[in-house]
């Protein structure tokens, strides 16, 4: 037995979880059109299973399918920030 | 020496802290323990008797399924005692524990909380998380520094980590 992920996470339980409302919710499941946004820090609601979202990583939108696994964490989860480093040897030397 | 669930208690320890040997029973967990089976602070492992033993074992092999803590009855504020000789009235019965608040019950050990927190990590690499990803390259999860150090995470972190 878990107690609910609102008393995991470290909030106030009468806060409820942080969240965005995005007033193109419905449209968007009805016509699969993927919601832009800069909210990373909104949590996945059961109601967002099956949205598309395309997530702000500071530079560019990452796409972002919801699952019905994701509820209870992060939009930010899921559009890394950084990239790896790779080694580029110079040419004009 | 005291063999308990292939784990070896030594003797000279105290059973508070010998418990800790166990995964998943920290100090303040083994604290709790010892109150339960009603062991003293300072008692050490050589100076456990036969009951009490049995008691940790059957506890440590079954936590969710342990013994209630025991309840005892309290006087009332308005209690007198009897008149001297005469013989003591039974003892309310008081009412049991709520089983729900007992943290002993839901205490997890060794293989279960190994397999605890691989699922967890799983979870995380299933979803395509951020956690997950970093156990998948095997880097700190938490935003440590990687220029230097983060050895630990290096040789542990996995998505079938190395518990």
């Amino acid at each position: 037995m878990l107690p609910t992920l609102v008393v995991q996470s470290g909030r106030s339980a009468w806060k409820g979880p942080f969240f965005v409302a995005f007033p193109n919710l419905r449209q968007a499941l009805e016509n699969n059109i993927p919601i832009k946004t800069q909210a990373r820090s909104c949590t996945i609601l059961p109601n967002f299973v099956g949205l598309k979202f395309m997530v702000h990583n500071g530079k560019e939108y990452i796409p972002v399918a919801v699952t019905q696994d994701m509820v209870g964490h992060k939009l930010g989860e899921f559009a890394m920030t950084r990239k790896r480093f790779s080694y580029k040897a110079t040419k004009n030397k | 020496m005291v063999h308990v669930l292939g784990k070896v208690l030594p003797d000279s320890q105290l059973v508070s802290f010998a418990l800790t040997h166990f995964k998943g029973i920290g100090a303040s967990t083994a604290r709790r323990l010892c109150a339960r089976i009603q062991v003293h602070d300072r008692c050490k492992i050589r100076d456990l008797t036969p009951a009490q033993l049995t008691a940790i074992t059957s506890f440590l092999s079954a936590p969710s399924a342990a013994a209630p803590a025991p309840v005892h009855a309290l006087a009332p504020p308005d209690y007198a005692p009897p008149p001297l000789g005469a013989p003591l009235p039974p003892a309310p019965q008081p009412a049991p524990s709520p089983r729900a608040k007992d943290t002993l019950l839901n205490v997890k050990l060794e293989a279960e909380l190994q397999r605890e927190v691989r699922e967890n990590i799983l979870h995380q690499r299933m979803i395509g998380s951020y956690v997950g990803r970093r156990h998948a390259m095997s880097l700190p999860v938490r935003g440590q520094q990687t220029q230097t150090n983060s050895k630990t995470a290096k040789k542990l972190n996995r998505v079938e980590r190395h518990v």
